[in-house]
């Protein structure tokens, strides 16, 4: 309901409101400007060895030579590939294996002792075996990276799952609703919150998986120019990778978040 | 047995009913007999946690008796499916569905979904009064209109019996007298046979054409009234001298 009239109280309300944000995003920039600021300025009058914390100048340099080498779009593409790929499969195979788990409470019980101890386990322990498997490549990268997102997919949807409302499972039993009617018409629409939330969960575990794969075995990427970069202490690589990094992982973020703006109706 | 002008619409016959669970074995409904007859209001009364819900749940077959018979016009409940519309105490909209989407959602479950049973759904909202709100979202009414809204959804597919339990309970008092009018009047309007649970003694005054007392758990019929306030809508009834007879002899009935 619009009202067309505003008045001057809350165009003044209105008013307070933008300034204060306007104020929180100049903040935000601030903050960022002041850090890259100190740590520029304490490589410059070399109050810390710029050979160990690199600077901002360093790396905006290292990412021109990348990009004029050609090397930059490669590893990032690889990365990027390795992370999303992952991170798709980790989702839709994850929530398949909710839907599943959510449709037989048998197969729930059973299942759930392997879950829990799946989910505890640190999923690095596995990398020489993943290695045999599946070699340096790719493959084994995109395996982590699944490996690390999958149970906590699983996890996150058949909580979403199992916490719908009794009495609307009710309701649509009452109308003779079977129980792939519960699940397409009640079930799944009422875990969309849920789904954001755990796509939210499962960027993070993505990027985490993929560069965990990169520090055990590649030939290319971000990890694998950060392990580089450690190993002959360039520095400037690795804050050059770590910070492309940063940039890919909100960019991932941002676009979940605005998924969630597409297809979740804010109540009015 | 065969249907005659005489058979009840709806009839339970020495009904038991108990849940399990770890913690030991509930008996909720203990030798219960009533029968519902065409057209009437029948009112069931009880005090919180005496079997109501569940009552109801057997009578619409999403629970099975483990002694005696349930039977909808001399035929075992289990054939009646879609012969029943339930009412919940909240209204149980989905949050991400229009009302019109909420008000044919049991069309769509039922594989009713056509066009002319849609136009029929949709004519008896606008006959109602929500109209004006059918591309609204639940969260954008007040409390009576997404109850009204619910009860327009429990009549889209024209069910022979509305099963209603505390259907008011949830409204604050002065949208439940309202509500309470309102619904009344639909019920009649569209000549349903409907069966109220609730544990509100003047709610079931201000319906019912019959009220039957249950007594504490386990749920057997105590006694059984015949109000006599006919064709008088809730807020008249309330009104009349009566009232409080009434209210009083089924206060003391269910204190017993
Ligand atoms: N699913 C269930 N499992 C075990 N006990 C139940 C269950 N549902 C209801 N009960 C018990 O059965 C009794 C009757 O419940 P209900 O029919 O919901 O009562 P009412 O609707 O009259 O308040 C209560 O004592 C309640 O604790
Ligand atoms: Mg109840």
């Amino acid at each position: 309901m619009k009202n067309e009239q505003i008045s001057a109280g809350h165009a003044a309300f209105l008013r307070r409101e933008k300034k204060n944000a306007a104020v929180i995003r100049a903040a935000r920039a601030g903050v960022l400007l002041l850090l890259l600021g100190i740590w520029e300025l304490a490589a410059a009058t070399e109050i810390v060895d710029p050979f160990i914390i690199s600077s901002p100048s360093r790396v905006a340099a290292t990412v021109a030579e990348l990009w004029k080498n050609g090397s930059l779009l490669y590893h990032v593409g690889t990365t990027l590939w390795e992370t999303l790929a992952g991170f798709a499969i980790a989702v839709s195979l994850g929530s398949l294996i909710a839907l599943t788990l959510w449709w037989s409470e048998r197969a729930r019980k059973i299942f759930e002792p392997y879950i829990v101890v799946i989910n505890s386990l640190p999923k690095i322990a596995l990398g020489p075996v993943i290695i045999v498997w599946f070699g340096s490549g790719s493959a084994a990268i995109v395996f982590m990276t699944v490996l690390v997102g999958i149970i906590v997919a699983v996890m996150n949807m058949l909580g979403g799952f199992l916490a719908t409302d009794k009495n609307k499972i009710t309701l649509l039993r009452s109308m003779g609703a079977s129980k792939l009617q519960i699940l397409t018409k009640l079930v799944i629409p009422s875990a969309l919150p849920q789904f954001i939330g755990m796509l939210k969960v499962c960027v993070g575990m993505a990027w985490i998986g993929s560069i965990m794969g990169e520090y055990i075995a590649s030939k290319a990427g971000l990890g694998y120019l950060i392990v580089y970069g450690g190993q002959v202490f360039r520095l400037d690589l690795v804050m050059a990778a770590t910070l492309i990094l940063c940039v890919l992982a909100a960019g991932m973020y941002a676009l979940v978040a605005l998924a969630e703006k597409l297809l979740i109706r804010s109540p009015k | 047995m065969n249907e005659t002008p005489d058979t009840p619409v709806l009839s339970f016959e020495n009904v038991y009913y108990a849940y399990h669970t770890k913690g030991g074995e509930t008996l909720a409904v203990r030798s219960l007999d009533f029968s519902l007859r065409e057209g009437e209001f029948m009112a069931v009364i009880g005090p919180s946690g005496c079997g109501k819900t569940t009552v109801l749940s057997l009578a619409a077959g999403l629970l099975s008796p483990f002694a005696g018979e349930i039977a909808v016009r001399g035929r075992p409940v289990r054939e009646s499916a879609g012969k029943f519309g339930y009412m919940l105490q909240k209204d149980e909209l989905f949050p991400w569905r229009t009302i019109r989407k909420n008000i044919v959602l049991p069309l769509e479950v039922g594989k009713k979904n056509t066009e002319a049973n849609r136009e029929k759904a949709l004519s008896l909202a606008k006959k109602y009064g929500l109209g004006d709100f059918l591309s609204y979202y639940p969260d954008q009414l007040s409390g009576g209109m997404r109850q009204r809204a619910a009860l327009i959804r429990t009549l889209a597919p024209d069910p022979e019996i509305l099963l209603l339990d505390e259907p008011f309970s949830a409204l604050d008092y002065q949208t439940r007298l309202t509500v309470c009018n309102d619904v009344y009047g639909i019920i009649r309007g569209e000549k349903k046979t409907a069966l109220l649970v609730t544990h509100d003694i003047s709610e079931a005054i201000s319906l019912a054409d019959r009220i039957l007392v249950l007594s504490r758990r386990p749920a057997t019929a105590v006694a059984l009234h015949e109000i006599g306030f006919e064709a008088m809508t809730p807020l008249e009834r309330r009104e009349s001298p009566c009232f409080s007879a009434w209210f009083e002899k089924l206060w003391k009935e269910l204190n017993i």
